[in-house]
C-alpha cells in the first residue's frame, strides 16, 4: 500500500504532539524514503511482534514508511553483519536485544560486529529474567536448590542463549551449587522441558510471567538488578554468589556513523512509541514487562560499553 | 546391466565424498570439536552433528553398493543423468539468471534514468515498486512456458506479464508488510 | 482416564476461548471451507497437488491472520481444508480422463475411466467420494484416539535419552521404506541432516559455510522444503513437456451401458472394501514416511482377491470398471491422511508432505509446536496448546462434514480444471513459489537458496532418490541434535546415553536392524 509521505509540518505537528520529554530532540529530520527495519527475532515471536508494533506506532505518529523484514541467526549476529553494510543514512535500521551486540559479539571476537560498529538507538524493554522452578517441586526455592545439592541429586539447569549457560556456570562457581548445564532453543522450550521433567531449573527471560502469576511456576531467583515485577522479594543473584547480572534490553540499532540528528530523530520516534501506553506496541510492552525502559544517547552508549566490559570478564571468568 | 553400474558408481561416489568431508571439511570448517570441554563439563560440540550425518552417508554409499551389486537392472525410463538431464539444468539456470537479474535492475535502471534520487526512496511506491517484479516474473514465466513448448510465443510471455502483474497485486494490496522481489535487496 | 474426559471437554470448550475474542471460531470454519473448495480444485487439476497448494496459500494466509496464536486454527483450517479436498478431487481428472491428478490416484485410472467410457462418470464419481469421505472419517477417528494416548506415554515415559533414540528409529525407518533402496533412502537423509547443519551449530563460528557470506545464514527451512518439493516437482514435470512426453488423453467415449449415477445396492457392494481399504491406510499412515501410493496399491491388490472370489459373473472385474475398484483404492489413499498426523502432533514427526507444510505453519506462527510437549493436560492452567491440538480435531471433523454433505457436489462441478494445460500452470505455479518465499524472506539469496535446492530435488528424481527423506531429515535433525545435546549434557556428559535405559536401547537397535533387514519396501517417495 501507497501511504502519501506528509510534509514537513506535518510530521513536525506529529513530532510536537508525540514525543515525549524524556528523549525530546525536536529535529526536522525526515528519513530518505522508506525505512527498512530487520527484526532478529523469529517470526510470530512476542519479541516480533513488539518489533512490528512499534513499526506500526511509528508509522502512525511520523508518517513515515518502515518496511519490516526478517534477519534471524546466530543469535543476532546475522543481523549485524547485514545492518553493518547498510547504508548509515537512517534508512536501514533493526532490532536486536543488547547481549547481540555485548556479549555475542565479544564471544564471537569479529571486529566488525563490536559495539563499536553500530550506532544504538533507543531500548524498549528490560528482560524480567529469573531462575525460574515449577511451584510446588523440589526446586522451588534456592534452600530447597542447596537441599538437592546435598542429597548428591544431579541439578540441571536450561540456558537458551551461550551467555545464560555460562552465568549458569558462573553462578555455580560463586554458590557451590553443581548443575548440569542444558543448553536448549529459547524460553518457552525451558518452561517446556520444566513441565515435563526434562529440567529442574531454567533462566527465562519474560516468558514465565503467565505461569508465574497463576502460580504454576516461580522465579527461586531474580537476574536483574531492579526487581522483578512479578516476584518482587525473589533474590538476585548477586546476592547468591555471582558477580554479574543477567540483564538486557530489546535495543534498536543503526549502522555507525549515521548523522546526529537521524539518530535523535530515530530515538526519539521509537521512545515516544513504546512509552506511550495508548500505542498497541506500548500496551503490549506494559503488559509483558511491566512498562517500557527506554535509554537513549549518551545512557545507552555508556550502558553498552559497561555490558561489554561484564560480558568479557564474564567470559574470563569460566574459562 | 547399465543402471547396476550406475548405481555402484553412485555409491562409490557417496562413500568417496564422505570420507573426504569426514576427514577434511568437518574439522576445518566447524567451530567446536565434536565433544568439548567447557563451564566443567563435557557438552557435544558442532562437529558431532556433521560427523553423524556423514558417517551416515558414507554407510549409505557402502549400502547402495551392495544392494545394486546383486540385483539386476531394472528397466526403468527416464531414471537417469545423462547429457540430456544436465543441457536441461543449464538452459533452466539460465533463464533463472537472467529473469533474476532483470528482476533486480530493471526498477534502478529505470528510475536512474528518468529521476535524479534513484530507485531506493522509490522501492516502497506505485508504480516503482512492481517494475522488477512483473518484468522479471514476465520473463521467468515466458520463457519457461516458451521451453516446455519448445517454441518462443507471444502467449507464453503474455501469460507471464498477466500472472506477474496479478501476483503482485495479490500479495501488495491488502497486505502492508509484504516486500515484493527485489524490494527487501534495497 | 482423567484425561480422556478433559480432552474431551477441551474440545468444546477449547474453540469457546476464541468466540471471546470475537475472531477465531467464525474465521476458523470459514477458512475450512474455502481450504476445502481450493482443494477440490487442486486435486481436479492435474499436476498440481494439495502440497502445492498450500505452499501457495500459507504466506498468503500468514499475512491476512498475523503471527498471533489466535491465527493458528484460522491458517490450520485452511490448510486442512486443502488436504481434504485433494484427497477427494485427485480422483475426478482419473476416473473422467484416465489422468491421475495425484500421483496415488493412479490405481483409481484403473477402475474409474472404464466406467466414463461406459457412460457412467457420475456413479464412478459417486463411489469416489463416498469412499474417499469414509476412509477419511475412520482415520481421523483412530487420530482423535491414538494421538493424545501416544503423546501421554511418550512425555511420561521417555526422557531425553530415549526421545533421542526415537527421532534417530523414525529417521532410519522413513530411509527404509521410503523409495526404491535403502541405500539412496539413507543418502537422502544423510543429506537433508546436513543441509539443515549448514550454520546451525552452537558455536558462533557458522560451521560448514566454508567461510562464504552466503551460507553463514544457514538454508531456511522454507526455501529448502519448497526447493526440493515444489521446483524440483516444477523442473521435473516441464523437462517432460521439454522432451515431448505427453500422457495420452483417451477420448471420452460416449457409449452408455446403463443409466448413470449410484444404483441400489452400489453401497452395500462397496462398504466391505471401504473397511477394509481404510484399515489398511490408517495403519500404513500412522508409519511416518509410507505414502498413500502404499496403501491405495495395497488396498486395490487386496480387494482384487476378494473381489474375484465373490463376485457374480455379471459384475464387473477390477480394471474393467468395478466400483469396488475405485472404492478400494479411494477409501486406502484418503485413510492415510487422518493417521498420518498421528506421528506429527504426538511426537512432532512429519510423515508426508502434507504434514511437512502443517509443521512449516506453526513454526512460521509460533505457538505452537508440535510433539508430545502438546498434550500436557495441565491444570488449573489452560494449556494452549492443547486447545489448539483439539480445534484442529475439531476442524478435521468438520471438514468430514462438509465433505460429505456438498464434497460430492463441488467434486463433480471440478471437472474443469482438469482441462487447465499443465504446461501454462506450472511457471506461474513457481512464481507463486518464489514469491511465497521472498515474502518470508525477502532476500534475492533465498530464492537462489530455493532454486538450488529445486536441482537438487529435480537430480533426486533423476537419480531415483527420494525426495521426501530429505525433507524430513530436513525438519528434524534440528530436533535430533538438540535431544542428543540436551541428554548428554543432562545425563552429566555420559557417552553412552543412548544405552542408558531398556527403551532407548531397544530404539537404537530397532534402528540399525531397520537399516539391515527392513530390505526394500514397494514404497514411493510421496505422500
Amino acid at each position: 500500500m501507497i501511504r502519501a509521505i506528509p510534509t514537513c509540518a506535518a510530521v513536525l505537528l506529529a513530532g510536537a504532539c508525540f514525543t515525549l520529554p524524556a528523549t525530546a530532540q525536536s529535529t526536522d529530520w525526515t528519513p530518505p524514503g522508506p525505512i527498512t527495519l530487520m527484526i532478529g527475532f523469529a517470526a510470530g515471536g512476542g519479541a516480533d511482534t513488539q518489533a512490528r508494533l512499534v513499526a506500526q506506532g511509528i508509522e502512525d505518529a511520523t508518517g513515515w514508511t518502515v518496511l519490516p523484514q526478517q534477519v534471524t541467526g546466530n543469535s543476532g549476529l546475522n543481523l549485524a553483519q547485514e545492518l553493518r553494510s547498510a547504508p548509515a543514512d537512517g534508512s536501514v535500521i533493526g532490532m536486536i536485544v543488547t547481549e547481540t551486540l555485548a556479549y555475542n559479539a565479544v564471544r564471537l571476537g569479529n571486529p566488525d560486529l563490536q559495539a563499536d560498529q553500530f550506532t544504538p538507538l533507543a531500548t524498549t524493554a528490560a528482560f524480567q529474567l529469573g531462575l525460574v522452578a515449577m511451584a510446588g517441586g523440589d526446586f522451588a526455592s534456592w534452600d530447597a536448590v542447596q537441599a538437592a545439592q546435598e542429597a548428591g541429586r544431579p541439578i540441571r539447569l536450561g540456558a537458551a542463549t551461550e551467555r545464560q549457560a555460562d552465568m549458569a556456570y558462573h553462578l555455580s562457581l560463586g554458590s557451590g551449587i553443581e548443575f548440569n548445564i542444558v543448553q536448549v532453543q529459547g524460553g518457552a522450550e525451558i518452561m517446556n522441558g520444566l513441565r515435563a521433567g526434562d529440567l529442574d531449573l531454567g533462566w527465562v527471560a519474560g516468558a514465565q510471567a503467565g505461569a508465574v502469576r497463576n502460580g504454576e511456576m516461580v522465579n527461586v531467583a531474580s537476574g536483574i538488578p531492579t526487581p522483578l515485577v512479578d516476584s518482587p522479594d525473589a533474590p538476585t543473584i548477586r546476592d547468591l554468589g555471582s558477580n554479574f547480572y543477567l540483564d538486557g534490553y530489546f535495543m534498536f540499532v543503526a549502522p555507525a556513523g549515521i548523522p546526529d540528528d537521524a539518530r535523535a530523530a530515530l530515538a526519539g520516534a521509537i521512545a515516544s512509541v513504546v512509552q506511550n501506553p495508548e500505542t498497541e506496541a506500548g500496551a503490549l510492552i506494559t503488559r509483558s514487562f511491566g512498562g517500557a525502559s527506554v535509554l537513549t544517547g549518551a545512557d545507552l552508549d555508556a550502558y553498552l560499553q559497561r555490558a561489554v566490559e561484564d560480558s568479557a570478564a564474564l567470559i574470563d571468568s569460566v574459562r | 546391466m547399465r543402471r547396476v553400474n550406475a548405481d555402484v558408481a553412485l555409491g562409490l561416489a557417496v562413500l568417496v565424498v564422505a570420507l573426504l568431508a569426514l576427514l577434511v571439511w568437518v574439522p576445518a570448517d566447524t567451530g567446536s570439536g565434536i565433544v568439548e570441554r567447557i563451564r566443567g563439563q563435557y557438552r557435544i560440540g558442532d562437529a558431532m552433528g556433521p560427523s553423524v550425518a556423514f558417517g551416515l552417508l558414507a554407510l549409505a554409499g557402502v549400502v547402495l553398493m551392495v544392494e545394486s551389486m546383486g540385483k539386476k537392472a531394472a528397466a526403468r525410463p527416464r531414471a537417469s543423468l545423462g547429457q540430456g538431464q544436465l543441457s536441461f539444468l543449464l538452459i533452466v539456470f539460465v533463464i533463472f539468471f537472467v529473469s533474476l537479474l532483470a528482476m533486480r535492475w530493471i526498477g534502478p535502471a529505470v528510475a536512474g534514468l528518468l529521476t535524479d534520487t534513484g530507485y531506493r526512496p522509490l522501492r516502497a511506491s506505485l508504480p516503482w515498486k512492481y517494475l522488477g517484479y512483473v518484468g522479471g516474473g514476465m520473463l521467468m514465466v515466458g520463457s519457461l512456458i516458451s521451453l516446455a513448448e519448445r517454441r518462443i510465443t507471444l502467449r507464453a510471455f503474455a501469460i507471464g506479464f498477466v500472472g506477474a502483474l496479478v501476483l503482485a497485486m495479490l500479495y501488495d494490496l491488502p497486505f502492508d508488510d509484504f516486500l515484493l522481489p527485489p524490494n527487501g535487496d534495497l | 482416564m482423567d484425561y480422556i474426559l478433559m480432552g474431551i471437554g477441551a474440545v468444546f470448550t477449547g474453540p469457546d476461548l476464541f468466540t471471546l475474542g470475537g475472531f477465531g471460531i467464525p474465521a476458523a470454519p470459514a477458512m475450512l471451507f474455502l481450504g476445502l473448495l481450493t482443494g477440490i480444485a487442486v486435486g481436479a487439476t492435474p499436476g498440481l497437488a494439495g502440497p502445492m497448494a498450500m505452499a501457495v496459500s500459507l504466506p498468503i494466509l500468514i499475512s491476512i491472520f498475523g503471527v498471533r496464536t489466535e491465527a493458528l486454527l484460522p491458517v490450520f483450517g485452511f490448510l486442512i481444508g486443502i488436504m481434504k479436498g485433494a484427497t477427494v478431487g485427485g480422483a475426478v481428472p482419473a476416473i473422467l480422463f484416465n489422468i491421475p491428478g495425484t500421483p496415488d490416484a493412479f490405481m483409481t485410472t484403473l477402475d474409474g475411466h472404464p466406467m466414463t467410457k461406459r457412460g457412467m462418470p457420475k456413479r464412478a464419481l459417486k463411489v469416489a467420494h463416498l469412499s474417499s469421505v469414509s476412509g477419511d472419517t475412520l482415520s481421523d477417528i483412530a487420530l482423535f484416539v491414538c494421538a493424545p494416548f501416544l503423546a501421554v506415554l511418550v512425555e511420561r515415559f521417555l526422557d531425553l535419552p530415549e526421545k533421542t533414540a526415537l527421532i534417530l528409529l523414525s529417521l532410519t525407518f522413513i530411509a527404509a521404506v521410503m523409495g526404491s533402496s535403502v541405500g539412496k533412502g539413507l543418502i537422502a537423509i544423510a543429506l537433508g541432516m546436513l543441509a539443515s547443519m549448514v550454520a546451525t551449530g552452537q558455536d558462533f563460528h557458522p560451521r560448514l559455510a566454508l567461510g562464504l557470506d552466503a551460507l553463514s545464514h544457514g538454508f531456511p527451512m522454507v526455501s529448502a522444503v519448497l526447493g526440493v518439493l515444489i521446483l524440483g516437482e516444477i523442473f521435473w514435470t516441464l523437462d517432460d513437456h521439454w522432451r515431448g512426453a505427453k500422457a495420452g488423453k483417451g477420448p471420452i467415449a460416449a457409449a452408455t451401458d446403463g443409466p448413470d449415477g449410484l444404483r441400489p445396492g452400489d453401497v452395500r457392494r462397496i462398504v466391505p472394501h471401504i473397511l477394509r481399504s481404510s484399515f489398511i491406510g490408517t495403519v500404513i499412515g500412522a508409519l511416518p514416511g509410507v505414502g498413500s501410493t502404499l496403501a491405495a496399491t495395497l488396498g486395490y491388490t487386496l480387494g482384487r482377491k476378494v473381489h474375484a472370489k465373490k463376485k457374480t459373473p455379471e459384475q464387473a472385474d477390477f480394471g474393467d470398471g468395478a466400483p469396488e475398484g475405485i472404492a478400494a483404492t479411494e477409501a486406502a489413499n484418503s485413510a492415510v491422511s487422518g493417521a498420518n498426523l498421528i506421528p506429527v502432533l504426538s511426537l512432532g514427526i512429519p510423515g508426508n508432505a502434507a504434514a511437512v507444510f502443517l509443521i512449516l505453519a506453526a513454526d512460521s506462527i509460533g505457538g505452537f509446536n508440535p510433539g508430545p510437549g502438546v498434550f500436557n493436560f495441565t491444570y488449573p492452567q489452560v494449556n494452549p496448546e492443547l486447545v489448539i491440538a483439539f480445534g484442529i480435531f475439531t476442524l478435521m471433523a468438520l471438514g468430514n462434514l462438509l465433505n460429505w454433505t456438498i464434497g460430492g457436489v463441488l467434486m463433480r462441478a471440478m471437472g474443469v480444471m482438469s482441462r487447465v494445460p499443465i504446461r501454462y500452470l506450472l511457471p506461474v505455479v513457481l512464481l507463486v513459489t518464489l514469491t511465497a518465499i521472498y515474502v518470508q524472506d525477502p532476500r534475492l539469496g533465498a530464492l537462489w537458496t530455493a532454486f538450488g535446492f529445486g536441482v537438487l530435488g529435480y537430480l533426486f528424481r533423476c537419480l531415483r532418490i527420494p525426495h521426501l527423506p530429505f525433507v524430513i531429515a530436513f525438519i528434524l535433525s534440528g530436533s535430533l541434535e538438540n535431544t542428543a545435546r540436551q541428554a548428554f549434557s543432562a545425563t552429566g556428559g555420559d557417552p553412552f546415553f543412548l544405552f542408558s535405559s531398556w527403551v532407548s536401547t531397544c530404539f537404537v537397535a530397532l534402528a540399525i536392524l531397520t537399516v539391515f533387514l527392513a530390505g526394500r519396501a514397494p514404497g514411493e517417495g510421496r505422500g
